[in-house]
């Protein structure tokens, strides 16, 4: 892997900055903005492609905030969950070749790499049972549940956040659970309608209409952002 | 399959809901749509961002990073 110029030599010429192709699909984002000045989430995966620790570096600065908390909401174990952390950053780092910007955008590649490694740890340990059970447990603690009760103020959120949870809220009781279920314990439509006592036609129409509600809330969201 | 019906399954899709009879389907309506399904596909995508973005973020130990830069600089060393 040869050596390349690092992402903060970029920052400093940004003239010579290497412009990526713009990617052919036009993709709706719901990632905070950056500061003025830094390098985009693009050219941070770039940087990694060639090889440039500091990259990975910003990037990590960058997500692993919120890479840790998606892996948090699936095994609920704070150890578990720094050492899968670290495991999914060394994959993005020895993985990042299979990116493609047209395909996607960083932050969701990362994200589906995180949740599907999180989802197999999970089921590796056989831990559905105690999982639930933290679970339950959790859920009048846990200041991120999508069902749950505190006030806004309680909690410092980012505006970003606080839109996208709006669109959250904003479903039924019975549409959040069935995508809670679905994309935070990688349960399928069955799976849902045994744990949840529910016809697999209703889970079906629950997750269709939930889903639909938010991907349609996320493009209005777009104009907000 | 409509390209409204295949809408509704690729969001099922991409957060892996699809039941093993429903993916087959889905498959074949994938081919037919051709790139315009393929551009649905991508900006579905957008659904897990928003998953993740809606949580509010964690700290992780700071010897984590510590460890995973040591990871990488070893790596590239070798």
């Amino acid at each position: 892997m040869g050596r390349t110029k690092s992402i903060s030599a970029t920052r400093r010429k940004p003239k010579k900055r290497m412009h990526l192709a713009k990617p052919r699909t036009r993709r709706f984002s719901v990632a905070p903005a950056l500061e003025p000045g830094a390098p985009s989430d693009f050219e941070l995966m770039k940087g990694i492609q060639a090889g440039d620790p500091d990259a990975l570096s910003q990037l990590y600065d960058r997500y692993n905030g919120i890479l840790k908390a998606l892996i948090l909401r699936v095994i609920h174990n704070e150890a578990e969950a720094d050492d899968l952390l670290q495991e999914i950053f060394m994959e993005i780092w020895n993985q990042a070749k299979n990116f493609s910007a047209q395909k996607g955008k960083p932050l969701g590649w990362m994200v589906t790499l995180a949740r599907r490694r999180a989802i197999d740890g999970l089921r590796k340990k056989q831990a559905y049972a105690r999982a639930e059970e933290r679970l339950q447990n959790e859920t009048e603690q846990q200041p991120d549940a999508w069902v749950h009760n505190a006030t806004e103020e309680q909690i410092m959120l980012s505006d970003t956040r606080t839109l996208i949870r709006k669109v959250i809220r904003g479903l039924p009781p019975a549409q959040q659970q069935a995508i809670d279920l679905a994309f935070f314990k990688g349960m399928s439509q069955r799976e849902i309608a045994a744990k949840t006592n529910t016809p697999l036609g209703t889970v079906k129409t629950r997750l269709e209409l939930g889903l639909k509600k938010i991907y349609d809330g996320l493009k209005e969201l777009k104009d907000e952002l | 399959m409509s390209f409204e019906q295949f809408q509704n399954q690729s969001r099922l899709y991409v957060i892996g809901a699809l039941e093993p009879e429903e993916l087959e389907e889905f498959e074949k309506a994938r081919k037919k749509f051709g790139n315009k399904a393929e551009e649905f596909i991508t900006k579905c995508y957008a659904l897990h961002e928003a998953f993740a973005l809606s949580l509010r973020p964690a700290k992780a130990s700071t010897a984590i990073k510590e460890r995973l830069m040591a990871m990488v600089k070893a790596k590239k060393e070798a």
